[in-house]
């Protein structure tokens, strides 16, 4: 029971955190493929040549909070727990899709 | 080394969409008792069967195609933006992001598939196997796609 109830906060969860990171740039680490080189978090200013990639660090930061969020559902009060839906494990990455192809509706149209 | 990667990506690509339309279209059109037809043997498989293997296979082909990635930023992406092709860019942006959420579904993908299977938990599987067919699906097919505007090897 409880390491279903930390899947289903884990696949929920992590889909949500992805699009706000990617939306707002939070990736926890950054890559500059030119350059071979990483750097913490996202750099103000270019750190090296080339352009940068975010992909891997927005990944590691969902995943980071999914996983943080997954182990604070093993200590909620199992009364909550049990109110937890598992549809949102496929609900929530299917809201997050139509939610990307709004974001990136620009490419195949003009805004 | 990254034309064998390459390689390597798209069978490994193929073996999970494989298995994952096998395991898909059984528990969405389960085939029919009595009915030997090719439609209905296709959808005739033990789907619980299927789930770790996909699992893994999702595992080894985003790994392959997050080391492939870096030579696609540096030299495709820039070819598609220099012929202005955004439509290209943009199918693979979201082939990045859809195998980025396909990531989390996992654990729960994973989950609802362990044997014994859950009765209960059917819609939430049909979901879920759903939800990684239309992934798997949309990134074999751009993949492909892609590699047919920049060719191979160039």
């Amino acid at each position: 029971m409880r390491r279903a109830r930390a899947c289903i906060v884990f696949s929920s969860t992590y889909a949500v955190l992805y699009v706000a990171a990617m939306y707002y740039n939070l990736a926890l680490f950054t890559y500059y493929p030119a350059a071979k080189q990483f750097y913490p978090l996202v750099p103000a200013t270019p750190q090296a040549r080339g352009p940068a990639m975010f992909w891997y660090g927005w990944i590691a930061t969902a995943a980071l909070g999914a996983l943080a969020l997954s182990v604070l559902s093993l200590v909620v009060p199992a009364r909550w727990a049990m109110r937890l839906w598992p549809g949102w494990s496929w609900l929530a990455p299917i809201a997050v899709f139509l939610t990307l192809i709004i974001i990136l509706r620009g490419w195949f149209i003009r805004v | 080394m990254i034309t064998v990667l390459l390689i390597v990506h798209g069978l490994l690509a193929v073996f999970m969409l494989g298995a994952l339309t096998h395991q898909t279209l059984s528990v969405w059109w389960p085939a029919p008792a009595g009915h030997q037809s090719f439609f209905a043997s296709f959808r005739a498989v033990r789907a619980g069967s299927y789930a770790n293997t996909i699992v893994i296979l999702y595992l080894l082909t985003a790994t392959a195609g997050a080391i492939l990635y870096p030579s696609y930023r540096l030299g495709i992406r820039v070819v598609l933006e220099d012929l202005r092709l955004n439509a290209a860019n943009g199918i693979f942006e979201l082939k990045e992001h859809f195998v980025a959420v396909g990531l989390g579904v996992l654990p729960a993908y994973w989950l609802f598939w362990r044997q014994p299977l859950s009765a209960g938990y059917a819609g939430t599987r049909k979901g879920l196997t759903a939800i990684l067919a239309v992934i798997v699906w949309w990134s074999f097919l751009v993949g492909h796609i892609l590699n047919n505007i920049r060719g191979f090897g160039v």
